[in-house]
């Protein structure tokens, strides 16, 4: 009975107690949810708040960073590094590659006396060997521009100009023919020295006189003047050393100018000491001291209306060595020798491109010394003659171009004075040499000319002292590619 | 003695006073004295008659050259011929290419007509673009502009005073401008035919079109062919103008004109090129 009434009891207090315990757990569970509630709406409230106060944060710190990245654009561009278009290859020096120009002389020649021929005629007591292939005795041979019956490639000249620096710039001119390599000109020349001043040093084409300076391919006939190729060779006045030029201050071009050159020029000058053939150790005449050359001149221009007139005076004075042991006859000449000029170019506008143009030039030498010959046929003793050469001559030619295309003209060559003193007592020689020549060119385009010219030529003499007519028909092309060249004066 | 050196100084000071500015051609000489006025003094190598392609160096220009603060080029390459080697004679170092001196109008201007490949093959071309770029008034107050501000850092003293011409330019330029737009407009969408590349920044500028050039290839002379094509182009676009620059010959554009029914018009490429084209508005 206990045993069931404890029992009993025992599961009522049981249910009892659970029941009340139930019920307390429930309020609590009750109250903890109203609590909860009210934190997580206070949480809510405080996360919205702060999702508000984020969401401002980020405006702004958006608003800064476009600021700042417009700003870093902005820089970026002004030190942008990213190229903005293709560059060449890495180390690609192309930019700085210097103007190049390529010309290339050529022609075809028609003439009533054979290469060989040629070679032996001479203008007597002033030149010799002029015309026709010859050799300059250092194992290298030399024609002259047209030299061959037929086809002649005179030349392809190459050229390269470019600044060095802020200074000075640099000029190389290279003839090439089919066998040769020639440096025509080289030479430094300053960019901006002020004052009208102007320098030059290297290899270059003398200023003496008018068409001296001048390149074959821009001057108006295909030949060099005959005073200057008797006087000079083909080349004229073309060497090594320094000019200095100053344009004066005046509103009129004057331009005076000097030049130290080495004077090797081998027809007129020439620096080799003399020695008889095969003995070069036996020296009868030194060399004399180099620069052996030195050359003046002034030039002046001025304008009347629509016609130019450049004109100037020239000097030239050196030692000579004339060396001609190895010819038929031979003889050398040792003397003091100087060369005046006088030059007058006027040249009236029609309109851009048609003109007329007188161009004259005239050429007076003065050499004092000594004509060497072989005294006997062991070749090793000379014959010494007090020899004295008072020689002028002169060109006029007259230039007429009818519009940009057609051009005419023609050239008068003289020598008219050949006194020679033997001894003091003058010497019987010819004295007059004349040639005439008229041309017409055609230029389709400022690239291209082809030119047709015709020489009567009477100066030149044989060995008997004869006197030779030469009539030369020559057709020449011209072709000028690269940098453009500038026009001539 | 005395009166010697006083006479010196007041040359020297005379010669010194003002910017001696050397211009290739006679616009260019005009904008500069727009805007230089009194302070400067202005020396024009090329006539305005002849081929600004052609014009010979001449040995008389160089003395202007030596003597030169400024040197101003038209550039893109019209002045190739003969403005190079006139620099190098004149070795001056205030005006050599590429200094301070040294004035490319060009640099001013977009140039328009760029060749894409660049040969001899089409003719004497610019490769840097059409270089005639004068015949738009238009392209005047750039180069002015240009020319003031090269002028204000060779001559800071009298900044002031280039400033005020160069605004008072501006003024009478743009007022020019407005009434030459106007009298243009009625040209718009004409067509026309020319001898030589030289009026496209002008056509170009009003709206109007060159169907065909005279000369077959820049540079080139006209030759029968081509100007059997001219002549059919005018016929079948019923074309009535034909513009002639005032030194190419003309021979070729009369003889167009006569088989065509066209007027032949000479258009001025400069000042003082044609009588009544002396002042930079009216060429």
């Amino acid at each position: 009975m206990t045993k069931k009434i404890i029992a009993l009891s025992v599961a009522t207090t049981v249910s009892l107690f659970a029941q009340s315990e139930l019920e307390e757990v429930k309020a609590l569970l009750e109250q903890q949810i109203k609590v909860t509630q009210a934190l997580q709406k206070r949480l809510s409230k405080l996360e919205a708040q702060q999702k508000h106060l984020a969401k401002a944060e980020k405006k702004h710190t958006t608003e800064i960073k476009k600021v700042q990245q417009k700003q870093e654009t902005a820089k970026k561009a002004a030190l942008d590094t990213t190229p903005t278009q293709q560059r060449g290859v890495t180390f690609s020096q192309k930019s700085f590659l210097p103007d190049i120009s390529l010309i290339l002389d050529t022609s075809y020649v028609s003439r009533n006396k054979k290469d060989e021929e040629l070679k032996h005629l001479e203008i007597p007591g002033i030149a010799h060997g002029i015309m026709g292939e010859h050799s300059h005795g250092h194992g290298h041979s030399h024609a002259p521009l047209n030299a061959h019956d037929g086809f002649n490639l005179n030349y392809a000249e190459v050229a390269m100009q470019s600044n060095v620096d802020p200074y000075l710039s640099l000029t190389g001119i290279f003839h090439l023919s089919e066998n040769n390599f020639e440096v025509e000109e080289a030479y430094g020349e300053t960019t901006g020295l002020g004052y009208g001043l102007k320098a030059k040093i290297g290899k270059f084409r003398s200023d003496f006189g008018r068409i001296n300076v001048q390149h074959s391919h821009v001057q108006d006939f295909s030949d060099m003047p005959l005073v200057y190729t008797a006087f000079l060779g083909g080349h004229g006045i073309d060497d090594i050393g320094a000019q200095l030029q100053w344009t004066l201050p005046t509103d009129t071009y004057f331009m005076a100018g000097v030049e130290a050159l080495q004077g090797k020029n081998p027809t007129m000058y020439g620096v080799d000491a003399i020695a008889p053939e095969g003995d070069e150790e036996d020296i009868v005449v030194d060399s004399p001291n180099q620069p052996n050359l030195l050359v003046g001149y002034l030039k002046s221009s001025f304008d009347i209306g629509d016609t130019s007139v450049l004109y100037g005076v020239s000097i030239a004075h050196g030692d000579s060595r004339i060396n001609h042991l190895e010819h038929e006859e031979p003889h050398a000449f040792v003397a003091k020798s100087y060369l005046y000029g006088a030059d007058l170019t006027v040249k009236h506008y029609f309109d851009s491109y048609s003109y007329l143009s007188f161009q004259g030039e005239y050429l007076y030498r003065d050499m004092d010394g000594d004509f060497y010959t072989y005294s006997d046929d062991t070749m090793t003793s000379f014959d010494v003659t007090p020899t004295v050469k008072k020689q002028s001559g002169y060109y006029a030619q007259l230039v007429y171009a009818y519009n940009r295309n057609y051009r005419f003209g023609v050239r008068y060559d003289n020598i008219n004075k050949n006194d020679i003193y033997k001894n003091n007592l003058p010497v019987d020689t010819e004295n007059n040499f004349d040639r005439l020549t008229a041309m017409i060119d055609y230029t389709p385009t400022e690239f291209t000319r082809f030119r047709l010219q015709h020489n009567h030529n009477s100066a030149m003499f044989n060995e008997e002292g004869e006197k030779q007519n030469i009539n030369s028909l020559i057709l020449q092309m011209n072709l000028a590619i690269g940098a453009h060249g500038a026009h001539a004066f | 003695m005395k009166k010697i050196t006083l006479l010196l100084i007041l040359l020297t000071t005379l010669i010194f006073a003002r910017v001696n500015v050397v211009t290739s051609y006679p616009y260019l000489g005009e904008i500069v004295k727009e805007v230089g006025g009194n302070q400067v003094h202005v020396k024009v190598l090329a006539s305005p008659k002849v081929d600004p392609h052609f014009v010979t160096p001449r040995p008389s220009l160089i003395p202007a050259i030596v003597r030169a603060d400024i040197l101003v080029a038209n550039g893109a390459g019209l002045e190739i011929g003969w403005l190079p080697p006139l620099i190098r004679s004149a070795n001056n170092p205030k005006v050599r290419i590429g200094s301070k001196g040294f004035i490319d109008a060009s640099q001013a201007i977009r140039l328009i007509d760029v060749p894409k490949a660049v040969s001899r093959a089409y003719g004497d071309i610019h490769p840097e673009g059409n270089p005639h770029f004068n015949t738009d008034p238009h392209n005047i107050l750039p180069i002015a502009r240009l020319v003031a501000k090269k002028l204000e850092e060779t001559d800071p003293t009298h900044r002031a005073e280039y400033e005020k011409n160069l605004q008072h330019f501006t003024n009478h330029w743009e007022r020019f401008l407005k009434e030459f737009d106007k009298k243009m407009q009625k040209c718009k969408d004409k067509k026309v035919v020319q001898y030589h590349e030289l009026y496209n920044y002008l056509l170009r500028r009003y709206g109007m079109k060159s169907l065909i050039d005279i000369e077959p290839l820049p540079g080139i002379a006209p030759s029968s062919k081509h100007t059997l094509k001219v002549i059919n182009t005018i016929k079948q676009h019923h074309i009535d103008t034909i513009l002639q620059d005032p030194y190419h010959e003309k021979r070729t554009a009369k003889f167009i004109a006569a088989k065509t029914g066209a007027k032949v018009v000479i258009l001025p490429h400069d000042v003082g090129s044609v009588k009544g084209a002396d002042r930079l508005e009216s060429f």
